[in-house]
């Protein structure tokens, strides 16, 4: 079922302002820290479960990478994937993920009846296009690994894919297609997790800046939390801050694997529906689609300039013209479409590139939900994490994906 | 250009009053200029020139304004200063000024300091009805009279309020425009406020005469004019075909049972400007909120620097304050940047600009005066209802603001609810309106509502003048931890 939010006419689907700064409770069983996409659906997951659970946001939902990233849903394996490629542990890396990928794939399509209200789920198709026959071999081998690990894909050769994507530049050697692949809508979907989960008992706070995670002691008691909106007792938390994730992590003494990047991304003059599939690049850094209302919304991993928070990152013009060359490139049709709007959104990039979901050994009672392609994976992810802390025994978590897995995810000395 | 390193000693942003002076004098102190303007032609919005064979009924109501463009057109083209017409600034950053002229690809290019003279547009007014057409801005039907030689319409009402509220239906009349009436916001001017102005107005004889001629030229032509006085809805189905006005108190709040309805084809809303501070806020300039100046204005020193280093700025954009006070600003703001790049020692800059200081500390107390006259009633903010579309860009109505504001207070939050200001003009015209709706909800100020995240580009660019293929990745989704 595919439902599109009337953006200016609909119900706004979010917490009130009046529950937003409300007084913080005192005690709760699960404190979620960062109310983005992968902290709101943790609260909504665990409150589903039945959990006590209190979220904090230290400005509003949805304001940094899950509310700015582009929506799209990365199923494919993508170029930043494949840089290792060739050797056996990667080949089974690369394999686990697609696996996630199909059923995150799988859960987006049943996410707005669950939820019961629009999210602007769109099934539109997937297309990664090469421009050389290397790139093109790559697709075949790509196609190899995704068919092993359940995830559907289809190499087009050149004369196949003008026939199915006119559009694009004719010159081009070939694309992988991937029926699953698509959009929701970024703006609205945090939001209604949210309000899914305070409907369902979870207290939201916005403007709750955590200042101090303090584990009590013995081991395992749980945290005393100090935030701009009050101080509150927790058995356990969950670090869902993102890009902020490591500094958050900090706070108690942990070092998380990850690093913050801001991307770039640009948004055009409204057009005719021409361009269906979400359009990427094997070789380079490409990721454009026509939204329903007819801007074309071209990202794919150009860098901005950082900046601290609560600024935003600004634009750097050679991110622009550089994603605009690939995206002119690709389709050529883009030529005299107008660029009307430009931002950054600032999210995490983990050094493996893998997900970071799990407890903490060295803090028991600490877990984290971060994830690099956080909109694809971030609602899939929560589930996982939130029916784990609901039954622990029953519902194991990947050990890959262990906080733990990196040496330098041990609490500093 | 110099063609060897592609860099300025200064870029003028803005061909009006303000730039053009900058220019001038910027060159006469040795400065190696550039001017980039919109337009296709020299002038801003103030020294449009006249549209060729209109019939110009009444020279004194053009005002000498097209005259003194004329002298500062003249004299910036002799001046040696590069100008680039037809080209937007799209961005800016530590002295990297993005530049497109149409027709052209994008280019950056390096300038020691960036004078930002954008001057102001008009301020946005929403009511039941004025998204229709036949309902333009004063500025609009001013660049339809002075150059495309086109008359707005059979039977023009002119409604608006603020110092320069007579001078559009005043020029409208000059040019042969059928103004039936002339609707004012602000009271009479009464013989208290006529001396106030007198004494705040030493030095300043020629800006009250103009204000006198104005109200005299559109008595002489029998166009009533109308105090106290405001739209509140514009009626029609394919176009405007009435509006109805009606008598408000002295915060602009309509008065139960004065409404008035009038046949009209045409409504011009001049009710003052807002300062262009697009350019501004995206390259990070500070700014402070000053209702009677338009609302955000930035923040300058005594030599016209904004706080972010080597972005000065002048003229209307910085508040709205009329040509003369935006020429010395601009010259002020040249030496400046002469006194900044080496170019002109302190005490021969505080020379030259002493007799502008002295005529700009004249006018502004006499622009500060009259601002106090015509200062803009919140009750302009209460005229919209629930249906009323308050961003025309992406057709969001009042209420569907009003739906949002119940989630937040922060606007950015409210345009990504609805999409309010994300369309072409980048919330140029609804976001103060937004803004009024949140802080109305929330019980704040408006100056205590934070402005939206400013984006580049400034203006909508085509994507292949953007696009350059030669440019590689950033490369960060490999680079090793």
């Amino acid at each position: 079922m595919t439902r599109d939010p009337a953006p200016g006419d609909g119900a706004v689907l979010s917490p009130s302002a009046a529950h937003l700064r409300q007084e913080l409770p005192a005690d709760t069983d699960v404190l979620v820290l960062g109310g983005g996409l992968a902290g709101s659906a943790v609260a909504y997951y665990l409150a589903r479960e039945g959990v006590d659970v209190v979220l904090v946001e230290r400005e509003e939902l949805n304001r940094q990478a899950s509310g700015t990233n582009a929506g799209s849903f990365h199923f494919q394996i993508a170029l930043h994937q494949l840089t290792a490629w060739g050797t056996d542990n990667v080949r089974d890396r690369l394999l686990a993920e697609v696996r996630l990928h199909a059923q995150a794939a799988r859960m987006w399509t049943e996410l707005e009846q669950e939820l019961d209200a629009p999210m602007g789920v769109h099934t539109t198709g997937g297309l990664m296009v090469a421009e050389t026959d290397a790139e093109l071999r790559l697709l075949v081998d790509k196609n190899r690994i995704e068919a092993e690990a359940g995830l559907e894909t289809q190499v087009l050769l050149a004369g196949e894919l003008r026939a199915f994507a006119p559009y694009l530049a004719d010159d081009l050697t070939g694309a992988s297609y991937c029926a699953t692949e698509g959009h929701a809508n970024p703006l609205v979907s945090a939001p209604l997790f949210a309000l899914r989960a305070q409907q369902a008992g979870a207290e939201i706070r916005t403007h709750a800046r955590v200042r101090e995670v303090v584990a009590r002691t013995p081991a395992g008691t749980g945290f005393t939390v100090r935030t701009d909106a009050g101080t509150i007792r927790a058995r356990r938390v969950v670090n869902a801050a993102g890009a902020w994730a490591g500094e958050v992590a900090r706070l108690s003494g942990l070092t998380l694997p990850l690093r913050a990047e801001g991307l770039h991304v640009n948004v055009t003059e409204p057009r005719e529906h021409v361009l269906d599939p979400l359009v990427q690049h094997i070789g380079r850094r490409l990721s454009l689609k026509q939204s329903g209302n007819g801007t074309f919304i071209i990202g794919g991993g150009w860098p901005s300039a950082p900046a601290p928070h609560p600024s935003r990152h600004t634009t750097r013009w050679d991110s622009a013209a550089g994603n605009m060359g690939v995206a002119v490139r690709v389709m050529p049709g883009l030529a005299d479409v107008r660029v009307v709007r430009m931002w950054t959104g600032v999210m995490a990039f983990t050094d493996d590139l893998s997900p970071i979901v799990g407890e903490s050994g060295a803090v028991p009672g600490y877990f984290t939900c971060i994830a690099t392609t956080g909109f694809t994976l971030s609602p899939l992810m929560a589930r996982l994490l939130a029916e784990h802390m609901a039954r622990p025994s029953s519902r194991p978590l990947p050990p890959e994906y262990s906080p733990d897995r990196n040496p330098a995810g041990r609490p500093a000395a | 250009m110099d063609g060897a390193t592609g860099r300025y000693d200064l870029l003028v942003v803005g061909g009006g009053p303000a730039g053009m002076a900058a220019a001038t004098t910027a060159r006469e102190l040795g400065l190696h200029v550039a001017l980039v303007d919109e337009r296709p032609s020299l002038g801003g919005q103030i020294y449009k020139q006249p549209g060729e064979g209109f019939v110009v009924r009444d020279h004194a109501a053009l005002g000498r304004d097209h005259v003194a463009g004329r002298v500062l057109i003249d004299a910036t083209q002799r001046s040696g200063a590069h100008v680039l017409l037809r080209t937007s600034v799209l961005t800016l950053r530590d002295g990297d000024v993005v530049l497109h002229t149409e027709g052209e690809p994008v280019r950056t290019v390096r300038a020691g300091r960036v004078l930002l003279a954008p001057g102001a547009h008009d301020r946005p007014v929403v009511f039941p009805g004025w998204d229709l057409p036949g309902v333009l801005t004063a500025g609009g039907a001013q660049t339809l009279v002075k150059t495309q030689r086109v008359a707005p319409g059979e039977r023009v009402l002119f409604a608006g309020s603020g110092p320069l509220a007579l001078a559009f239906p005043a020029q409208l009349h000059g040019y042969g425009v059928n103004v039936v009436a002339a609707l004012e916001a602000g009271p009479p001017p009464a013989p208290r406020d006529a001396l106030r102005l007198l004494g705040a107005a030493r030095g300043n004889r020629q800006l009250l005469l103009d204000g006198l001629r104005y109200r005299a030229a559109l008595l002489r032509g029998r166009v009533p004019l109308r105090y106290r006085r405001i739209v509140v809805r514009a009626e029609g189905g394919d176009r405007l075909a009435a509006v109805v006005h009606a008598a408000v108190d002295s915060g602009w709040r309509v008065l139960p049972g004065t409404e008035e309805r009038i046949e009209v084809d045409t409504l011009c809303l001049g009710y003052g400007f807002f300062p262009s501070v697009e350019l501004m806020r995206v390259a990070g300039c500070a700014l402070r909120y000053d209702e009677d100046l338009g609302g955000p204005v930035v923040e300058l020193d005594e030599w016209m620097r904004t706080s972010v280093p080597g972005v000065l700025a002048a003229g209307d954009g910085t508040g709205v304050a009329g040509a003369l006070v935006a020429v010395d600003e601009g010259r002020l703001a040249a030496i400046g940047a002469a006194l900044d790049l080496g170019r002109l020692p302190l005490p021969a800059a505080r020379e030259r600009a002493r007799p502008l200081r002295a005529r700009l500390d004249r006018k502004r107390v006499f622009r500060e005066a009259l601002g106090r006259l015509y200062r803009v009633g919140p009750g302009v903010y209460d005229l919209a209802t629930a249906d009323t579309v308050v961003c025309r860009c992406e057709e969001v109505t009042c209420a569907a603001v009003d739906r949002a504001a119940e989630t937040t207070a922060d606007v950015n939050v409210v345009k990504g609810y609805t999409r309010a200001g994300m369309g072409l003009c980048q919330g140029r015209s609804c976001q103060r309106q937004v803004a009024a709706r949140v802080a109305r909800r929330h019980g704040l100020r408006l100056a205590e509502v934070p402005t939206g995240t400013p984006r580049s580009p400034v203006r909508p660019v085509p994507a292949s003048a953007v696009a350059d293929e030669q440019l590689q990745d950033g490369g960060f989704f490999t680079r090793d931890a």
